[in-house]
């Protein structure tokens, strides 16, 4: 295996290879970092000849604060809360990734009812996720209504853990040893409100953008993944199973309560941005299922089995444990040294891994598309960097 | 499926709902039209009444909402600060527990301090009089650092502290963001309570407020400065009296030669 390495620059001074019958040159656009839809300040430098790309280039660290680093000067709890500020939209998923690793090298209980209630947390924060990415998507591709929609659904799940949680992004709620605070009172009302609530709000989800025949043309056809390359580039979650991969740790290695509940895994056919549309469309409507089957069975018990203050120390060696979050499979490698402060933690985050499909699925298509790319991968920029 | 030969599917996997592929356009019109994509094969233009057929779907769903006004879900957030309510776990500024009374239980044994990941909590203790033991002089909490990961309300072994939900923190001025959070400095609740005199308890607290923060910090990098200064000058003022135990120690050494200089006449 050969790994071709080559510079910014060269790539920039490289040769041309317009391909117009006109005398045309390839030129170079920065996107970003600064760009409303590259979801924060990630940079894309795009080589085009016309309005065809040609090569495109992440260029990354304009985020990068260093979490994987501060991991190593605190205690294993202390780093939890780090970990809400990598994948914000799925800041559950990676406190229970740090937890899961945490407790399985340090071999601590857990119960039912601890379990029943990450997995609920986990899958109402995966609607939540997928709500503002569809109301994002939309205000990509041009239309502001669905932003507006998404958000206005998505505040129910925040007055949610508003509630149980006390937050609304960097919740910093599930804990090695279980969960910060017990449900709240109102914790299975609500989300039985929201349940039927958000039922009735799917049809218009549909018709406002599935059926729409301008929204489908769109979409069909353009950012063409296979299912080789989606493997090849390390793509998880969603844009994976847009390919045609049927691979969801919640079924292949089912953590939590994963396994007591049913629930259908999408997945796409050729792996194009409308594919990728709706597979989360239909991931929603999959969660809404399992919290369904999990909300009236709640099993009794302490819902913190260990003094919070108490030292945590992991055997010396290497750990290692991932779990599914919206965007797709975010391991945690933990090397420890048999201190209460791990010695080295590497993140290995869905985002990083889907962004570089961008230079796959754009190469060839058109600028206009490049933005619908972007949007359909649902990046989140500060995981990227970490 | 060529993927199903690179990963083995998952137990139950939805097949999907497969639209139709985009039609080809090759029609009469195709070859002008061709271009848009809602021309159907024959060249008509069906498609097209398709396409906005969907369009108005989705604004049947828009102009419904004009319809029902009471489906508007915005809050006018200055206005209606009266009736906003926050629940109660709401994490937006640390506060203590303080009983009927207005005493706290915090003993400083600093667990919060240490659990804390990003030093936001500055304890400072002070002598008791009595007691070998400290007692409190205040617990300075930095909003400004602070990432609200509740960690200090949880490892707290006397329920000292809790997350309130007086959101509205803004000031024109950093500084301003040190808050003192306990209402006087001295001997916690029990062991108030035992006292018998009100006046003795008062005589035993002495009162904090919340902007206490900021001027202790203050005073105390003041402390530091000045006793940078005084160190400064105790070194300087030792530097001086060796130079002058050395000149002294040259001047008796000169003065036990057995041939002085005319000039340690004088001296002798």
């Amino acid at each position: 295996m050969s790994v071709h390495v080559s510079t910014l620059q060269a790539r920039i001074t490289g040769e041309s290879t317009a391909s117009s019958p006109l005398s045309t040159e390839e030129y170079f656009v920065n996107m970003g970092p600064q760009h409303p839809s590259t979801h924060g300040v990630l940079r894309l430098v795009l080589r085009l000849d016309g309005e065809t790309v040609r090569e495109v280039v992440p260029v990354l660290g304009y985020i990068h604060r260093g979490i994987e680093k501060m991991g190593e000067h605190g205690n294993y709890r202390q780093f939890v809360h780090l970990v809400d500020r990598m994948d914000y939209l799925s800041a559950l998923a990676n406190n229970w990734a740090v937890t899961m690793v945490v407790e399985k090298a340090a071999k601590m209980e857990t119960n039912d009812r601890i379990q029943a209630i990450r997995t609920l947390v986990c899958e109402l924060q995966r609607i939540q996720s997928h709500q503002l990415w569809w109301g994002v998507f939309g205000m990509d591709l041009g239309g502001f209504t669905p932003f507006f929609y998404g958000l206005r659904d998505r505040e129910q799940i925040c007055d949610i853990f508003e509630k149980t949680i006390g937050a609304r992004l960097t919740m910093n709620y599930i804990q090695p040893g279980g969960v910060m605070f017990d449900i709240h009172p109102d914790f299975v009302k609500d989300v039985k409100a929201f349940l039927t609530y958000f039922k009735s709000k799917m049809p218009e989800y549909d018709a406002l953008m599935t059926e729409n025949v301008i929204i489908q043309e769109r979409l069909r056809g353009i950012g063409k993944l296979s299912a080789e390359r989606a493997i090849a580039l390390g793509a998880t979650g969603p844009v994976l199973r847009a390919s045609g991969v049927a691979h969801d740790l919640r079924k292949s290695e089912p953590y939590g309560l994963y396994s007591q509940v049913d629930f259908d895994v999408p997945v796409g056919t050729v792996g194009d941005c409308w594919d990728r549309y709706w597979v989360r469309m239909e991931e929603m409507r999959q969660s809404v299922r399992i919290v369904e089957q999990l909300i009236d069975n709640i099993p009794e018990g302490k819902t913190f089995l260990v003094k919070p203050a108490a030292k945590i120390k992991v055997p010396a060696g290497v750990h290692y444990s991932h779990v599914e979050t919206a965007r797709g499979v975010l391991g945690v490698l933990l090397v420890s040294n048999g201190k209460d402060a791990p010695y080295r933690i590497h993140c290995r985050t869905p985002n990083f891994n889907n962004l570089w499909c961008i230079g796959e699925m754009a190469t060839g298509g058109r600028i206009g598309d490049l933005v619908a790319m972007l949007s359909s991968i649902d990046i989140v920029v500060p995981d990227i960097d970490r | 499926m060529p993927a199903d030969s690179v990963l083995p599917p998952a137990e139950s996997v939805a097949t999907p709902e497969v639209l139709p592929p985009p039609e080809k356009h090759v029609g009469v019109g195709g070859a002008i039209l061709g271009a848009v994509p809602w021309i159907d094969k024959t060249g008509a233009v069906g498609g097209v009444f398709r396409a906005i057929r969907s369009l108005f779907g989705g604004m049947k769903i828009t102009g419904g909402y004009l319809m029902r006004p009471s489906t508007v879900v915005t809050q006018q957030y200055p206005e209606n600060r009266e009736t906003l309510k926050l629940p109660d776990r709401f994490r937006a500024q640390l506060a203590f527990n303080h009983d009927e009374n207005g005493y706290h239980k915090c003993t400083l044994c600093r667990i919060c301090e240490e659990a804390c990941p990003n030093v936001s909590i500055i304890i400072t203790g002070r002598e008791k009089p009595a007691v070998s033991k400290k007692e409190l002089d205040s617990f300075v909490w930095r909003l400004d650092s602070c990432t609200f990961c509740n960690t200090c309300v949880i490892v707290c072994p006397f329920n000292v502290l809790r997350f309130d939900g007086t959101f509205e923190s803004s000031v024109y001025d950093r500084r301003l963001l040190s808050y003192t959070l306990n209402q006087y400095a001295g001997p916690v609740a029990s062991v108030l309570e035992k006292m018998e005199d009100p006046e003795a308890r008062k005589a035993a607290m002495e009162a904090r407020d919340p902007y206490s923060g900021a001027a202790i910090i203050a005073a105390l990098i003041e402390k530091q400065k000045a006793t940078k200064i005084a160190e400064r000058a105790a070194r300087e003022a030792a530097k001086a009296s060796r130079v002058a135990a050395k000149a002294a120690a040259a001047a008796a050494a000169a003065a036990a030669q057995p041939e002085p200089p005319p000039e340690a006449e004088d001296v002798g």
